[in-house]
């Protein structure tokens, strides 16, 4: 009997090698759609580390679900590994054994205690085979339990020995067609498989070794314009939706989904499976995008946007990656919401609202606004500023970006000048020659329009001498510190939460010295400061450093909600049951400060657009300037 | 990007302005003896140029000469080296916040009043004499025009000196530059009078002085009229081609232009357009010079608001917008249009309080802002407490607003009561006289702020003792105004109901009549408001004052509106009569009047009298409380003239102890001003 079963055993494990292998072929077949990526082998070898630190970040902010899948997981994968050896290797060692036995008791935890979190399910999980999911592994976990434990007790068992064995086999088989057919038919456990491959061929690989949240350029040059089609992802991008585990945590994250805008970002990466697999993959059972069917008709050979997914989802994005920042298998939406905004933009011209116009007046005045740029730094003609001329040479080069044409954030930007010149502080503009830093038109998709202004501002900049830059513009700063060097642009670029904080480290900015304690107030992060860069500290430090207590909101730092401005979402403006800044507001609201600090001219704008009742919406660098000896 | 063109810079030859924003030229009457600017003058620009605005032209018609006389209106004296001083630190003062400053400098010639100071001799191309001012004058000669011309040289050297950032030449208002271009007082056959070069030669001549003294690159201006209005006066075209002349010889950087001649009673009230006027009546005028010139051009005259000096602006009639009384009103205007605080800008309304004293040699002062020109005592900005109290402010007129409003700034926890379901008080029945309409702005901008600063107003309902006391105040502070004053005469007989009371009328409590006689005891807006309002219902209006003549005590800018309307409509005027008796016989009222010099009696039989008396204060609540409060309702004048807070402040209050304080009519019959002055110079240190 024991010499059966432990065959059977060795039956079973080769046939799901088997048809795991098979699967694999088959979505690999899917992914081969996808265009070519230049991919490091090596980086199999990094997929541990990938694994067990990057990954684990992520998860780890769930303590409870980490435990769960530690257990679940880890003790499928150490079944996995026995059984190859014992089994598979047909070693046949009862000592072995006794380890599977031990493992399926630690993968049947796991499994348990992920069936009991699917009693309660969190709205932002996917039903459906995901629901099942917990029970399978739980059979898969006894069926492991009770089959090795009969191989090691023997053959005295008998009859009551054979049955168990029989439904110990059974449910092997039943547990472990999950992973064995999941990978090719799309079922749940296909995570598990392009998960770790996905971890291996990253196509944003560098995020391993450091922060990275920069846009990739296209080459405009070979005629890349965008994703149009399934083939226009590079294949190891069609590998990463596969990753996708459903969990919603960028759902639960996503700004425009709160606001109920068409945007769900677990459904859009849903969408793209849907794309690549032609709808062959078991239907979603998740939340749609707010307002929409979850059901899609996959038309092979037709462009995403207007078929699988509708174009008023895909501008809804605020491009703030609270979804990327909040997604444990490490997939990237945010580039994929660029990428096809860019096709529809680059070739079909389909901007909605008054991107369009923004992007016109970008071509036309190289601002967003459609103003002359003689006319950016207006505010400071009475601040005496130097606009340094061809040659000059400076300490620190403010760029103000567009901002400096609102009258509200004037008020900010003098009030940072102000604050600058106290503190002894070399500063000068650019005057007419700063243009727009390109921000809008990439987030837009207009990547030409990008890559003109961008080419532009490194051409203009080249010809002053300055040791570093500074702006209170996040989106101006994201721009130059990280997207243009891919354009040659290579500047040390500051944003002024940070050169604050230096100065009042370094007790340069003379202060009030009277010790009239300052009401609290609560701080907004930027997505593109905080998420985009890690500026977390800098600001929070800057408001410490003149004695104004900071009280977060539940959602801050990484988890801080988008004001609703970013991705050029506050000109493309796609209607929802709600307003993100009104939500914003209400995050405020809780806090009980009545004030809110901003770092951003665009939060400021969005902020301060609240109808009705709203807290004061305060600058940093005013609330500086109004400690100012 | 709101205010495109209101916040963009300009730059005038070598000097640029943050903004288009300019405070024009106008006679402050605050110079100290001597000409000189002190600490009250420079405080009163300084608070401007704090608030944000582009450039302040400072010395309305600063004489460069001795012979232009000074001192009876405290005019600026750019006649003598001392003022170089006094006028760096203005200049510091205005720099110091960004910014520019300059000086206009004149030679009045016959437009001013020969007695006084030196008793000079006022010259003028012809020797005719100025009506306004009674200003008799002689024929100018060579050698005095060869005096003034240095004059004027070395008075702008003194503002260059002084660290100034330009000067302005006035040839508006019928200087002695226009008095040389006007065919109305310029009849000369010699070189400075006749053909067109000739008139002009004396400008020219003083601009070409100017500029050699200053060099090219110091800003010089040039203020002219355009239109005088008159007949024999200089017309539109006229001015354009003089402006057109003035521009090419490139002399000067700038025009500023305003409308109207200015030697008659008549015009001058067009100067600073009265609220009776359409917002900027005569900015077609300015339009019309910046169609010739080559420099830019500056227009002032009722532009009061930023949507409308964009407007303008935007419509590219003129290239700098002149809000000088919207400045007086309140010199914080740019930054709060800046910031988006539009509804906080306390607008002017073209009461015309400031330049209607100036007209009588009195300091300008604001008729809804007490602090402005009293800087140095009174805050613009309201500093907060440091102790907080419970204020109950009873009357909802101009002063009790304005001490809820201050009292609130403080931080105190205010209740405002008012038994009239509106605030406003007397001005709710002021801006009831036709073309008095914006008298409403005033009490606009105090009912928005009281609402803004959440001041718990309780309207409708007429406090007593006992509502105050429930409130469990530290302060009350009662601005209950008053009642009409009809009681004063008994033979008038509006206890009876045979003459009513101007508010009755203006209140629509009492129908207008067929045939009205008006008694104005009192000469103010009030009597002739009440007049106009009834003919304007198809009343026929008889005015009687016992006054020299009707509408009295209103100024220079204010009586000839009224005057227009009078005889438009026929009202007639009737000055120098009391009314001794009103009775009635028949359905007939007949009014007795008594002449004042001569004692003859009249009798008019009319539907109706309507007696305009002042008022008599409403002060039953504060004898009801006078004994129960700490300081027996007591305000120390001492204190209270020093500016200083009230010594009964710092004493502690036990419970169930507030003080008392009466604000505005409530004492005696005071205006708007007074009322407003009253409740700031107290509230303040609350």
């Amino acid at each position: 009997m024991s010499f059966s079963l432990a065959h059977a055993l060795t039956g079973l494990f080769w046939l799901g090698a088997l048809l795991l292998l098979g699967g694999l072929a088959r979505r690999a077949s899917l992914w081969q759609q996808g265009h070519s990526a230049s991919v490091s082998w090596l980086g199999l070898l990094a997929m541990p580390k990938r694994y067990f630190v990057d990954i684990h970040h992520v998860v780890a902010r769930e303590p409870a679900v980490a435990r769960a899948h530690v257990a679940a997981a880890g003790g499928g994968v150490a079944i996995l590994l026995l059984s190859a050896l014992n089994y598979g290797l047909m070693l046949y060692q009862g000592w072995l054994d006794v380890l599977l036995v031990l493992m399926a008791a630690v993968m049947l935890l796991g499994a348990r205690m992920m069936q009991a979190r699917r009693l309660q399910a969190p709205p932002r999980l996917s039903q459906g085979r995901w629901q099942v999911l917990p029970a399978r592994l739980r059979l898969f976990a006894l069926g492991s339990l009770l089959a090795a434990g009969l191989l090691f007790a023997g053959p005295q068992m008998g009859m009551a020995g054979q049955l168990i064995a029989v439904a110990a086999l059974l449910m092997l088989a039943l547990g472990g067609a999950e992973l064995a057919l999941g990978i090719g038919l799309g079922w749940p456990m296909k995570h598990a498989v392009a998960g770790l491959l996905h971890l291996a061929f990253h196509p944003r690989a560098e995020r391993f070794a450091g922060k990275s949240s920069d846009l990739k350029p296209l080459n405009l040059a070979a005629g890349e314009l965008g994703v149009a089609k399934v083939e226009d992802f590079a294949w190891n991008r069609l590998l990463s939706f596969d990753a996708c585990v459903q969990c919603g945590k960028c759902e639960a994250a996503c700004p425009a989904y709160a606001a109920g805008q068409p945007l769900n970002p677990k459904k859009l990466i849903q969408d793209m499976v849907a794309a690549q697999s032609r709808g062959t993959d078991p239907a979603y059972a998740g939340n749609p995008h707010p307002g929409r069917e979850a059901a899609v008709v996959v038309k092979p050979g037709e462009d995403i946007v207007g078929s699988v997914l509708a174009a008023e989802t895909l501008w809804s994005c605020t491009t703030c990656r609270a979804c990327v920042e909040n997604c444990p298998m490490l997939i990237e939406h945010v580039d994929t919401v660029v990428n096809l905004r860019r096709h529809v933009t680059l070739s079909r011209g389909e901007v909605p609202g008054k991107g369009s116009e923004a992007l016109a007046n970008l071509r036309n005045t190289d601002t967003v606004g459609g103003y002359p740029l003689a006319v950016r730094y207006h505010w400071a003609i009475d601040l005496d500023l130097p606009v340094l001329q061809p040659g000059d040479q400076t300490e620190w080069l403010l760029l103000a970006g567009e901002g400096a044409f609102d009258m509200r954030y004037q008020r900010a930007l003098r009030a940072l000048v102000k604050v600058l010149k106290a503190a002894g502080v070399k500063v000068a503009v650019l005057g007419a020659a700063e243009r727009d830093c390109g921000d809008v038109a990439r987030r837009l998709g207009d990547e030409a329009g990008f890559q003109r202004l961008a080419k532009a501002n490194i051409a203009t900049l080249a010809q002053y001498r300055f040791d570093r830059i500074v702006t209170p513009d996040p989106h101006v700063f994201h721009c130059l510190a990280n997207e243009y060097p891919a354009f040659g642009g290579q500047f040390e670029v500051w944003h002024h939460s940070k050169l604050l904080e230096h100065l009042l480290a370094r007790r340069a900015i003379p202060l009030k010295a009277d010790a009239t304690p300052l009401p609290p107030l609560t701080f907004h992060d930027p997505c593109y400061l905080g998420r985009y860069n890690d500026g977390f500290n800098a600001p929070r430090n800057v408001l410490k450093g003149i004695g104004i207590k900071v009280v977060d909101m539940q959602r801050s730092g990484r988890d801080a909600r988008c004001c609703g401005w970013g991705g050029g979402a506050a000109f493309t403006d796609i209607p929802g049951q709600r307003r993100i800044p009104d939500m914003r507001m209400d995050d405020i609201r809780e806090t009980g400060t009545g004030r809110v600090a901003v770092a951003c001219p665009n939060c400021t704008a969005m902020l301060e657009g609240v109808v009705g009742e709203r807290a004061d919406v305060i600058e940093l660098a005013e609330l500086v300037a109004e400690r100012l000896a | 990007m709101r205010y495109p063109h209101l916040f963009a810079p300009i730059t005038l030859n070598k000097l640029t302005l943050r903004n288009r924003v300019v405070s024009t030229a106008h006679a402050e009457v605050y110079a100290e003896p001597g000409g000189l600017p002190g600490d009250r003058y420079i405080r009163y620009y300084e608070e401007k140029a704090k608030g944000g605005l582009g450039l302040a032209i400072c010395g309305g018609s600063s004489p460069v000469s001795i012979d232009s006389p000074q001192s009876w209106w405290k005019s600026v004296n750019l006649a003598t080296d001392a003022i170089i001083d006094p006028l760096a630190r203005l200049a510091e003062a205005m720099h110091r916040h960004g910014a520019k400053i300059m000086i206009q400098a004149t030679h009045m010639g016959r437009r001013s009043s020969y007695y006084g100071e030196h008793w000079p001799h006022l010259v003028s191309p012809s020797g005719i004499r100025e009506p306004v001012h009674r200003g008799n004058a002689k024929v100018i000669e060579q050698h005095e025009i060869r005096r003034i011309i240095a004059d004027f040289a070395q008075a702008a050297r003194r503002v260059k000196a002084a660290g100034m950032d330009g000067i302005e030449i006035s040839a508006a208002h019928q200087h002695l530059i226009d008095q040389f271009w006007s065919p109305r007082t310029n009849f000369r056959t010699d070189e400075w009078g006749g053909s067109f070069e000739n008139r002009l030669r004396f400008g020219v001549e003083v601009l070409n002085a100017v500029r050699a003294e200053v060099g090219p690159d110091f800003c010089v201006g040039l203020r002219m009229c355009g239109d005088e209005f008159h007949e024999d006066g200089l017309s539109h075209d006229m001015l354009k081609d003089i402006a057109a002349a003035m521009s090419e010889t490139g002399l000067i950087d700038y025009l500023s232009v305003v409308g109207s001649g200015a030697d008659t009673h008549n015009t001058l009230a067009n100067c600073m357009p009265p609220m009776a006027l359409p917002p900027e009546p005569f900015v077609h005028l300015a339009a019309g010079i910046k169609s010739v010139s080559k420099v830019p051009v500056m227009h002032a005259q009722s532009i009061r608001d930023p949507v409308q000096a964009e407007r303008i602006l935007a419509s590219g009639m003129v290239d700098m917008v002149g809000m000088t009384r919207a400045h007086i009103a309140d010199p914080h205007l740019v930054i709060k249009i800046r910031d988006g605080k539009e509804d906080q800008i306390r607008q002017c309304v073209g009461a015309n309080y400031c330049i209607d004293r100036q007209y009588h040699g009195q300091d300008v002062l604001c008729i809804q802002n007490a602090a402005t020109s009293r800087e140095a005592t009174m805050p613009h900005d309201i500093a907060k407490a440091d102790k907080l109290r419970k204020v109950v402010v009873v009357g909802a007129g101009p002063a009790g607003l304005e001490a809820a409003r201050v009292a609130r700034e403080r931080g105190h926890e205010v209740v405002l009561f008012e038994k009239q379901p509106q605030v406003g008080g007397q001005i709710v029945l002021a801006a009831k006289a036709p073309q008095r309409e914006q008298m409403a702005g005033i009490v606009r901008w105090l009912d928005m702020e009281t609402q803004r600063l959440g001041v718990d107003r309780r309207l409708g309902v007429a406090a007593d003792k006992a509502m105050i006391l429930a409130e469990k105040p530290d302060i009350v502070v009662l601005a209950t105004g008053g009642i009409p004053y009809t009681s004063q005469v008994p033979d008038w007989g509006v206890e009876e109901g045979v003459a009513v009371s101007s508010w009755d009328i203006l209140s629509g409590k009492v129908e207008p009549g067929k045939n009205v006689l008006v008694y104005d005891a009192v000469s103010t807006q009030a009597g002739f408001g009440v007049a106009d309002f009834l003919s304007s219902r198809g009343s026929t209006v008889e005015i009687v004052t016992p006054d020299v003549k009707v509408g009295d005590d209103t100024g220079g800018t204010t009586f000839p509106i009224f005057y227009r309307r009078l005889y438009a409509q026929g009202i007639i005027p009737t000055p120098n009569f009391w009314l001794d008796k009103v009775y009635a016989e028949g359905d007939k009222k007949i009014a007795v009047l008594r002449n004042e010099y001569t004692e003859a009696l009249e009798e008019r039989a009319v539907d109706q009298v309507v007696i305009e008396n002042g008022i008599l204060p409403n002060d039953s609540l504060y004898w009801d409380m006078k004994e129960l409060s700490k300081n027996q309702g007591q305000t120390d004048v001492h204190t209270l003239f020093a500016s200083q807070p009230q010594p009964s402040l710092s004493q502690p209050l036990a419970a169930g102890e507030f003080l008392l304080f009466r604000v505005g009519d409530c004492i005696s019959m005071h205006n708007i001003h007074g009322a407003i002055y009253d409740a700031l110079r107290l509230v303040k240190d609350f």
